[in-house]
Parts: structure tokens; sequence; C-alpha cells
């Protein structure tokens, strides 16, 4: 399990919470080599979770592109609407594997806050969730499903009150609850080894395109592309797919208008050191995080995980930025077009590949990483100027 | 002078006290007065504070000092000012987190404190395998560079921790944030002071993170450190207003 990605990575935080991180690294790699926990982690995500979920072929959205075929990876039909069980049954495991009866997680979009609230319940784990009050109020069905499935929710009113400061207030948490608690990180940012921990339990997204891709249409796509804010729906559709010649894509969140940096740390960020690990960051001169904002509590996020500042310096992926406007369109292309509902998030994926399909010969397939459902978002998108 | 010089651990020096005061340019013209306030009360040296965005190791009260730090648009030169200012009163130590001196460039901003007059730098989201090319940085400016221990690091790892710190070892006195709950009791601390002490004869070891008044800093004491930190208690006096004469005196209080 690699500490760093190049330059990228590491673990910069406060010496107590070395020791949960070591053991946390250690219990994981005992666990992969345990063929127990690789059944019940198999079994769960199967008959709790739903998986494996299919690779849709799009074919009115096809159309509209007009050019390369596209097929939808459905996340969204992960239980809890959203690829984020993956991470949170992984993690919950591990919790369980180490004795600790006690888990917080941070959650912007309310997707991870959601999932973790669902592996506490059925694992029986005590489930506390930190939650920027914009947030609850943009993604206001999150807050009440959490609560319904048990969980506590702490609202964070410092900072930006978003999933930047509800990062900070899960961290200050784990300081001082850490030999009790684990701190269920929802993305593949952080410090190690969360940012590889993430990556693994999220690969299964990408392990199934390829082979679904294979069964569907023959071979591996021409390009595979994904949504980032912190990046754990693309890093999982990603690394199966990194020793292969697919083209990847990661579309991160420009917010409203071109002069904003919105949320995108890869495209208009710097490298620097945020909750842990040393990646790109939307910051100022002197180092202060910027203020952030997207249309999707989701990707509203000044950081990114560091594999994925390495897959951008070194050309392996490339990252672009799509606007507010344009995940809205792409949300009510696929909600007329297909009869799916997404979440604000990977409508800015699903608008970076129609573009792309339509430059791409019909010959060509993209795959497009749908990693939860729009139900949350229906009040945003109601809102908003057409 | 090197922090560890005005710290080092001596017979019958000690034990000291170093507070924690903010740089703030809305209170930039109060410094000078109040780090003369603190040496006069007895405190052997002062930790300047940068504010950060996301300072994931301080509690409630120096979280929102920072937040109205930056507020009132603080920046490098106020802190380098700062320094300035503190350092012609009492050795100056820099805390701060890792990201401000990263964007700098970590020989950029070594050299700029040092040139200020800064003796030492402290950093609480710096993990000691991260430490490398800062304690390499460090060396070439002639700053120190404090390290951390914490209740849950294993005794031989506080060695090895200690005999790379530089200027004096910070023992954090309990799990979590800065200025709330209570500290460790001394018979917890103690084998981390006495592995600190093999490892490093010379070094202090000074505690933090939940000593705020004469009973938290006896039973830090009563550890065998050669000193006490505190942020939060005086921060606390700070926002409130508090006079020189009574930050003296509530200095003298703790220090005696």
């Amino acid at each position: 399990m690699p500490r760093r990605f190049g330059a990228y990575g590491g673990a910069y935080v406060p010496e107590t919470l070395v020791p949960a991180l070591e053991e946390l690294a250690r219990t994981w790699r005992e666990a992969r080599r345990d063929p127990s926990f690789r059944r019940e982690l198999r079994t769960l995500s199967e008959t709790l979770g739903g998986r494996p979920t299919p690779l849709y072929f799009a074919r009115n959205l096809t159309r509209r592109a007009g050019g390369a075929e596209i097929w939808l990876k459905r996340e969204d039909l992960v239980h809890g609407g959203a690829h984020k069980f993956n991470n949170a049954l992984g993690q919950g495991l591990l919790a369980r594997r180490m004795g600790k009866p006690r888990l917080i997680a941070e959650t912007g979009a309310g997707q991870h806050g959601v999932a973790t609230a669902m592996i506490g319940a059925a694992l029986g784990l005590r489930t506390e969730v930190y939650m920027g009050v914009v947030d609850m109020r943009r993604q206001r069905p999150n807050v009440e499903r959490m609560q319904l499935l048990g969980a506590r929710i702490h609202p964070v009113t410092t900072g930006s009150r978003t999933l930047k400061d509800a990062i900070n207030a899960a961290l200050r948490d784990w300081i001082a609850n850490v030999r009790t608690t684990h701190y269920l990180l929802g993305s593949a940012v952080g410090p190690h080894p969360f940012p590889s921990l993430v990556a693994d339990f999220q690969s299964v997204i990408g392990r199934e395109i390829r082979r679904q891709s294979v069964r569907a249409f023959g071979r591996l796509p021409d390009l595979a592309v994904a949504c980032v804010g912190g990046g754990s729906n693309a890093i999982g559709t990603f690394h199966p797919l990194l020793a292969t010649s697919v083209d990847l894509l990661g579309v991160e969140a420009g917010g409203r208008s071109p002069r904003s940096a919105g949320a995108a740390s890869l495209t208009r960020g710097r490298p620097g050191i945020l909750h842990g690990t040393f990646s790109y960051v939307l910051q100022d001169a002197d180092g202060q995080v910027a203020d952030t904002e997207s249309v999707s509590a989701g990707l509203d996020y000044a950081g990114v995980g560091p594999e994925h500042a390495w897959l951008r310096d070194t050309g392996r992926a490339r990252y672009l930025a799509v606007r507010d406007r344009d995940a809205l369109t792409a949300f009510r292309w696929l909600a007329q077009d297909e009869g799916i509902l997404p979440a604000l998030e990977p409508s800015h994926a699903v608008f970076a590949a129609v573009r792309e399909a339509h430059r791409r010969p019909s010959s060509q397939h993209v795959v497009v990483t749908l990693s939860g459902r729009g139900d949350k978002d229906l009040e945003v998108v109601r809102r908003a100027p057409r | 002078m090197r922090l560890g010089d005005a710290l080092a651990r001596r017979t019958g020096a000690g034990p000291y006290l170093v507070p924690y005061v903010l740089v703030d340019r809305g209170r930039s013209r109060r410094l000078g007065a109040t780090v003369r306030a603190l040496r006069a009360g007895g405190a052997t040296a002062v930790e300047l504070g940068f504010p950060f965005s996301d300072p994931i190791a301080d509690g409630p009260v120096l979280e929102a000092a920072s937040g109205r730090a930056l507020g009132r648009g603080t920046s490098w030169s106020d802190l380098r000012r700062g320094v300035r200012v503190a350092a012609a009163i009492l050795p100056t130590a820099v805390m701060t987190y890792a990201n401000p001196v990263w964007r700098r460039g970590l020989d950029r901003a070594f050299e700029e404190l040092a040139a200020a007059g800064a003796s030492g730098l402290i950093v609480p989201d710096l993990s000691w395998e991260e430490t490398g090319p800062w304690r390499r940085a460090a060396r070439r400016s002639g700053l120190d560079l404090v390290l951390f221990a914490a209740p849950g690091t294993s005794l031989d790892r506080v060695g090895r921790i200690a005999a790379q710190a530089r200027g004096f070892l910070y023992l954090v006195a309990r799990y979590g944030t800065s200025g709330s709950g209570a500290a460790r009791s001394a018979r917890e601390l103690r084998p981390m002071v006495d592995a600190a002490h093999r490892a490093a004869p010379k070094l202090a070891v000074l505690v933090g993170f939940g000593v705020r008044d004469r009973v938290t800093r006896e039973a830090a004491l009563a550890s065998g450190a050669d000193g006490v930190i505190v942020g939060t208690a005086l921060e606390e006096r700070l926002a409130a207003g508090a006079s020189y004469g009574e930050l003296t005196r509530w200095v003298a209080r703790l220090a005696r």
C-alpha cells in the first residue's frame, strides 16, 4: 500500500493520530490476506449493497452526443444511492476488526454520511456524522435519512460550513477519541493509509467495468470518465484501468462563473498540504485554503486525493472543470433521455462524457461512472435558473 | 539565540514557561507590550502563532482566534513583523501549520523567519515521518525544529523523536485539541518524559495542551517535564482585553 504517489501523499497529522493510522494500515494489510474477511466483504457487497452494478448502454444520450457510444456504470443503484457504500462497508468491517465501537464520518452531499449510517446500523457500530450547515440546508433529504438510520448529526458552523470544515471537525473528534473511534473517511483524501485504502475499496467499480465492457462490447472502453471532488469514485474507476490503454478523464466542479475557481483543485490549484495529505489545493499566496463554490455539495472541496495529483502530473489521467450550468444541463439530459435522475456530482462527468463522445467516432466506447442518484438534489435543480 | 540554548536542560534552570500568542493584525500594536508583560511575569520564551484556515489541532478558542485574525487580513508579513518585535524581547518560536510554510517554500520561509530573529519553528501537523526535508531546511537556516510526542506515542518512538528534536520536545498532555479537557496524569506522562531525557539529556521536555492554571501546571511538572506551554488560557485573557499588568500577574502566578 503506497504512502506516496510520486511526491504526493504522506501523512501530515498531529502525533496523536499516528498510532491509529498505523493500526489501520496494519489491520488492512492483515484483513486483505484473510479469506474470511474477503468473503464477508464480498457477500455483504452483493447481498446488502446490490453489487455488481450494471453497465448500461445509454442509447438516447449517445444519439444526442452524435459520436462514440456512451455507457453508464450504475453506481447510483448501489444500496444508499451512491458508490460511497463500497468504502463505508470495507472500513466498517475494519473498524469492527480493530474493536472500535464508534464510527465518525464527514459528509458533504450526505451520501457518505448515509452510507456510514447504514453500515453502522448493520454492523452495530455507533455512528456520528459531521456536516456543514450550508450542506445540511441544500441536502436536506440526506440529513433526514441519516437520522432515520440512527446516526447522530453534528452541524458544523465554522469556516465555509461545507465539506472542508466537516473534515476539520471530524479530525478534531478523532484526535480526542482515537482509542475508541474509527474515522471512516469518505474520500480518497487524508493521511496515509486512507487514499490507498479508499482506492482499494472503490476499485470494485473499475474491475466490474473491465469485466462488463468486455462482455458487452468485446473490449475495454476507449475512455473512462468520472467526477472528482476528493476523487473516490474516480480513483475506483481508474485504478483497475491504469495499466491499460484506456484514456482516463476526471471532471472537477467549475463553479458558477468562468472567473471562479469553483472547486477545481487539480485544474486551478497548486500543490499544498491539507487534511493530512500533500496534493493539489486551492489556496492563496500565504497558503490559506480558499473557499470553494459548486452547485454540488459533494464536489465542493478545496483539496483532492494525492493519487489524482500524481496521475495529473504524469499525464496518465486528464482533468478538466465543468461549470454548474453545464452540470445542470447534463442532469436534465439524463433525466429526459434515459429516465435516470443522476446526482449533481456525476452530472459534471456526464456533461464532459457527452462532449468527449461527440468528438469521437461511433466505433468508440465511453464509460462514465454515475456515482450517485439525484433524489437529494431535486430542490437544488428545481431552484436553478434554466 | 537558539531556542535550545534558551530552554536548555541544565541544573538550576527552569521550570520553563512558554506562552503562546497568536499574530493578529488587529492587535499588532499591542504585541510588543504584551510580550514584555509576559517576560515581566517570568516567561522564558514566547510561541508566536501564525493563523491557518484549517487548524485541526486547535480547540474552539484558538480556532476562533485564528478565524478572527485571518478575517482581519493577517498575512505572512505580519508574522515577520511580529517576530521582529517579539524576538527583541524574548526568544521566539513560530508555531503554524505545515501548509503556510510549505507554500512559502521551506528554505525561503525558514530563512525569512530566522532573519526576523526567530529561534525555532513548531508545526503541529507535521508527523515525525515527514520531517526530513524540514529538519534539513531548519539546519541550513539555524532554526530549531521542535518535534512532538503525544499520549499514544510508544516509548521507543519518543526516544527516536527526542533524538532528532531541536529546541525542545513538545509533549502533548492528552488526547484532544488544544484548550479543553484534563491533561493526563503525571504518572502517565512520566515514562515519556524519562524516555525523552534518556535519548536527549540536554533537550527540555515541555508539556502543552491542557495546562491552564497552577494546578494543571504542577501536575504537568510532576511528570519530570522541564516546563509548560500555555495557549488557550492566555488567549482567553487577551481576547477579554486583560491589561498588561493583569497579564504579568497571571503569568507570574503560573511561573512561580
